[in-house]
């Protein structure tokens, strides 16, 4: 095939010119940005005072960020774990021959497509209400009294309510992905299995973990992305000022750059360049997670 | 025959917890959905008495929400957001995903770590200098620095998914075409590009629904009352509510939001779902 | 289709660039705290065009933010855009964007067409003028001031004549026994939201330490000795006795704003805590304009320090530095917030008008002498904001402490620990 460099020149410079303008730049200047002092997000390099680690250890010192990263890293882990464990009994229900598949896929589907703005405003007006919302109401009808008068809302237990409205969403997704991945597993290994004597847990452990390790580690790493990145969730519980049950570190980043609502900000307490520094942890964080990843499920490529 | 129906039911019955679980979420989804609905249609006091469509039903929610809270505007701006968005994504990336997959030559591979290693960034990291960027360049509040944004930011994951797509495609189509003297970039769009509508549809459908519901980076960049899209402009239109005390006009809101998704999901859903799909399988 | 796009693409940033501008008019962009449906946006909407038929050749483009505004205004002064003028509560307005606005003084000796000969600085309310210039670096005027508004309890004159309360509670004793009365008449003594949750911890604080440096020094405490002080629990048992005895909602602890508002606004509870002057009016949808709406002082809790000190203050304007006629900006905010338009604000927003010769509206009336009563200032939330990360604690222990999750001395400890 005639290669045309004119032609690839063309046809790559956009893109790369674009890549450059919105990824490279700003990942270079945030990166030194949180290592200065920067009043507003406007200023120019000749405005920012030199603090080396000041920010990164400002931001330690700040027992908001810390509970932040405790509430992102919960998410996580328990909101992980909860997510793939229903997607994967779904996929597995939805893939052994059950009847009105694509209808049950598509419905499971559908919250992640709606925005999240609507669907949060549907659990925290709705579902978590605790006069007249879906579990008070649930829960009386089953007679459940304790369940029916949880304060779904409260400081205590918004974290609880927020995660969970957060994972409904996203089970969606991933029963796609994993429905995808299994129906890529040759019939013929069930059968073979099913020969032998192996019942449903066996045949789950034995032939569809392993066979979805490459799809399931896309999958953490997918995860680990999304919900590094929580925040129309955390605004939608808090509006206002962040509370302790909903802080993530997107949040904080948002409060410290931005100001406050409910108090006037005091002009000396925004700071830019420690909003970069949250940045570059969080960025850091994902790099660690994606290495753990890549060294804890070993992709080998199999052959099938 | 007689086995066959006999096996059916045993299968059926053993299938009756899963079918519970999933009945039940889809019921709870439905739920969930449908009280906003009807909670939509009534007044403030009775949501809050639970005593919903007591005094019938109100339209008026909704043509107040359309009108008085501008809804109208919001959705225009948010089409003109995504179609301009969507269709700049495509024809930036597009040439860029063919010629990736087609002809090596150094730094490909590294390009394509590139742009699959910018999947993991969080958006937090690049937004500050970006505004900065834009205050610079006055280019803040305005459609145009929006839809730029949108497209840069999409772009390395529509190459990601559409090289799988070039890759497929048979050499003979350029091999003939170079034979009948067709310049390489007229071959492109001309036939090479034609030929993976399949995969440009799914994706373009993809970043669609992506795009429909984006809301940071709105947040950021484009938050007054003329160039809000829909996901910004629910989020003010709920908080608004909230001072006039208005709860039914908010859940008109965040229906008139969900509808449009929602219709173009029932008619579109395998196509959506197969760009899902598409995207994460390829390793 | 690819030549429709390619045509398509430049006609594009006609639309994005903007609307075009007049040459030889007087623009004057606003940006605006309230959302385009509130009532005080209807009420300024027309103000704004009658001040325009008044003077061919102002045009004034407005930009309704909401309270969004406090994000999203400074970032975009700082990227130059064109903002003229822009409104906000009157501490947040002097104390984050003074350096952008331009002092009003030379403007204040003037005389307006609504202020009848006089100067606009007699006209106006003196008191905000002061909080005006206590707030500012420098002792100058930075705002005009419109909207009064107090932080006051707020009741059901109803529930009270049927629980057989004469008058309204001065002290902590005398609001404790209200309560009991209403507890024993069947009603749900009281409530609060999230978004006010801190506010009666503070006033309470500030009504035992008496000043609100005292209570800002509490939240920046870290070490937690401060908060070993004997009122700080007493405070704290005032507090713990409220839910002991069940004077509180059982949804007190979940209640996201306004779902508080609305209990009190539905019959359902008699009393919400602490609240501003706005109140009746963000629950009019649902009350409708014959609520019986009743308001009272923070109570006396310690009778050494008294009630003088209350929250007090109002929205006001400001005018950029950048603007190009701050003259007709000036003429334009002396328009909005005296005479006609001044009365027309009061009345269809039910809030207080400037003018003090005026009454306030019925359903805000007792808030006129509590604001009249106040010799000096507190902040919001009393000064326990002070800290932005003990803030959060402080109002979630705070919250527990309400619903009755934990004990006066629990609450302490475990404020000190999340310090």
């Amino acid at each position: 095939m005639k290669r045309n460099r004119t032609m690839m020149i063309t046809f790559l410079t956009p893109a790369l010119f674009s890549f450059g303008l919105v990824f490279i730049y700003p990942i270079l200047r945030t990166l030194a940005m949180s290592f200065f002092y920067v009043r507003t997000v406007t200023d120019g390099w000749g405005k920012w005072e030199f603090v080396a680690l000041a920010n990164y250890q400002k931001l330690f010192a700040s027992s908001m960020f810390i509970q932040s990263l405790k509430n992102i890293l919960n998410i996580w882990l328990w909101g992980g774990l909860v997510v793939f464990a229903v997607a994967l009994i779904f996929s597995i229900l939805l893939t052994s021959g059950f009847k009105g598949k694509s209808f049950y896929r598509a419905a499971i589907y559908l919250p992640n497509v709606v925005s999240a703005v609507a669907m949060a405003t549907m659990w925290i007006q709705y579902a978590f209400n605790s006069k007249y919302g879906l579990f008070h109401t649930l829960f009386s009808f089953l007679g459940m009294e304790r369940l029916a008068s949880f304060q779904w809302t409260s400081p205590d237990n918004q974290f609880l309510a927020m995660t969970l409205a957060y994972c409904f969403g996203m089970v969606g997704y991933y029963v796609l992905i994993f429905m995808a991945g299994i129906e890529k597993i040759p019939v013929d290994y069930y059968e073979a299995a099913t020969l032998e004597g192996a019942n449903l847990l066996k045949k789950f452990i034995h032939i569809t973990l392993p066979l979805l390790r490459g799809v399931l580690r896309s999958s953490v790493v997918m995860w680990s992305v999304t919900s590094i990145g929580f925040f129309i969730w955390s605004m939608m519980f808090s509006p206002l000022d962040p509370d302790v049950g909903t802080i993530t570190p997107m949040v904080y980043m948002y409060n410290l750059v931005f100001g406050r609502n409910l108090t006037p900000t005091d002009p000396q307490l925004l700071n830019a360049g420690a909003g970069a520094a949250v940045g570059v942890l969080l960025t850091g964080l994902t790099v660690i997670i994606f290495a753990m990843v890549n060294l804890l499920i070993r992709d080998r490529k199999l052959q099938y | 025959m007689t086995t066959r129906k006999f096996s059916i039911n045993r299968q059926t019955l053993s299938r009756l917890p899963g079918y519970l679980i999933l009945n039940f979420w889809v019921v709870f989804t439905a739920v969930l959905i449908g009280w906003i609905l009807i909670a939509s249609l009534s007044t403030t006091r009775e949501i809050f008495t639970n005593t919903l469509l007591e005094s019938g039903v109100h339209f008026s929610n909704y043509v107040q929400a359309l009108i008085t809270h501008n809804v109208g505007r919001y959705f225009m701006n948010s089409l003109f957001y995504t179609v301009t968005a969507g269709v700049g994504i495509i024809v930036i990336a597009a040439p860029c995903a063919y010629v990736l997959a087609r002809f090596p030559f150094p730094g490909n591979r590294l390009i394509q770590n590139m742009f699959v290693g910018s999947l993991g960034v969080p958006q937090i990291m690049i937004i500050l200098p970006l505004f900065y960027l834009s205050s610079l360049l006055r280019l803040t509040n305005s459609r145009g620095l929006l839809v730029l944004l949108y497209v840069c930011l999409n772009v390395p994951f529509t190459v990601f998914f559409l090289m799988s797509f070039f890759s497929t495609l048979s050499t003979s189509f350029e091999e003939a075409a170079a034979m009948d003297g067709c310049s390489p970039v007229r071959t492109f769009w001309t036939i090479m590009f034609p030929l993976a509508q399949p995969g440009i549809i799914t994706v373009g459908i993809f970043n669609f629904i992506v795009l429909w519901n984006e809301f940071f980076i709105a947040l950021i960049f484009a938050n007054t009352s003329d160039l809000r899209p829909l996901a910004v402009g629910l989020y003010t239109m709920v908080q608004s509510m909230r001072y006039i005390g208005d709860w039914a006009g908010m859940f008109s809101a965040v229906v008139i939001v969900f509808v449009p998704t929602f219709l173009l999901y029932i008619f579109l859903s395998e196509k959506i779902i197969a760009g899902v799909t598409g995207g994460a399988i390829k390793e | 289709m690819l030549l429709a796009l390619c045509f398509l693409f430049p006609v594009l940033p006609l639309w994005a660039g903007g609307a075009q501008e007049a040459e030889d008019a007087v623009n004057l962009v606003y940006w605006s705290m309230w959302n385009e449906t509130e009532p005080q946006a209807m009420v300024l909407k027309s103000a704004i065009r009658d001040f325009e038929k008044l003077n061919p050749g102002v045009k004034v483009a407005i930009q309704w933010n909401g309270r969004e505004i406090r994000k999203t205004l400074q970032p975009a002064l700082d990227a130059g855009t064109v903002i003229d003028i822009w409104d906000e509560d009157l501490e947040r307005i002097v104390k984050t964007w003074q350096s952008y606005a331009i002092g009003l003084d030379e403007y204040y000796g003037q005389s307006y067409p609504t202020t009848g000969g006089k100067a606009f600085g007699d006209t106006t309310m003196g008191s905000l003028q002061s909080l005006l210039r206590s707030f500012s670096t420098d002792g100058k005027i930075y705002a005009v001031p419109y909207q009064p508004m107090v932080l006051v309890a707020f009741y059901n004159k109803d529930h009270f004549a049927k629980a057989g309360i004469a008058k309204a509670p001065v002290t902590w004793d005398e609001f404790l026994s209200v309560c009991a009365k209403l507890k024993a008449a069947g009603y749900i003594p009281m409530t609060i939201d999230d978004a006010y949750m801190e506010l009666p911890l503070g006033m309470h604080l500030n009504r035992v330490f008496g000043n609100y440096e005292a209570v800002e020094a509490l939240a920046k405490d870290k070490t937690g000795r401060l908060w070993d002080d004997p009122r700080v629990l007493r405070t704290a048992r005032d507090f713990e006795t409220l839910a002991r005895n069940g004077y509180l909602s059982p949804q007190v602890e979940s209640n996201k704003w306004p779902a508080g508002q609305q209990e009190v606004a539905t019959d359902q509870v008699s009393m919400y805590m602490l609240n501003g002057t706005w109140l009746p009016n963000e629950v009019k949808g649902t009350t409708g304009p014959d609520f019986p709406w009743g308001q009272f002082a923070y109570p006396v809790v310690d009778p050494a320090i008294g009630a003088s000190a209350g929250t007090y203050g109002s929205q006001g304007f400001q005018i950029s530095k950048k603007c190009a006629n701050p003259d007709v900006a000036f003429a334009l905010l002396a328009h909005l917030t005296t005479g006609k338009w001044d009365q027309e604000m009061a009345a269809n927003t039910l809030g207080a008008p400037m003018d003090t010769g005026m009454d306030w509206p019925e359903v805000i009336s007792d808030c006129k002498a509590v604001f009249g009563s106040l010799e000096s200032w507190i902040p919001w939330s009393g000064g326990l904001a002070a800290d932005t990360d003990a803030f959060p604690v402080i109002k979630a222990e705070y919250t527990r402490l309400l619903a009755g999750k934990v004990t006066a001395e629990q609450f302490v400890a475990n404020i000190k620990a999340g310090l």
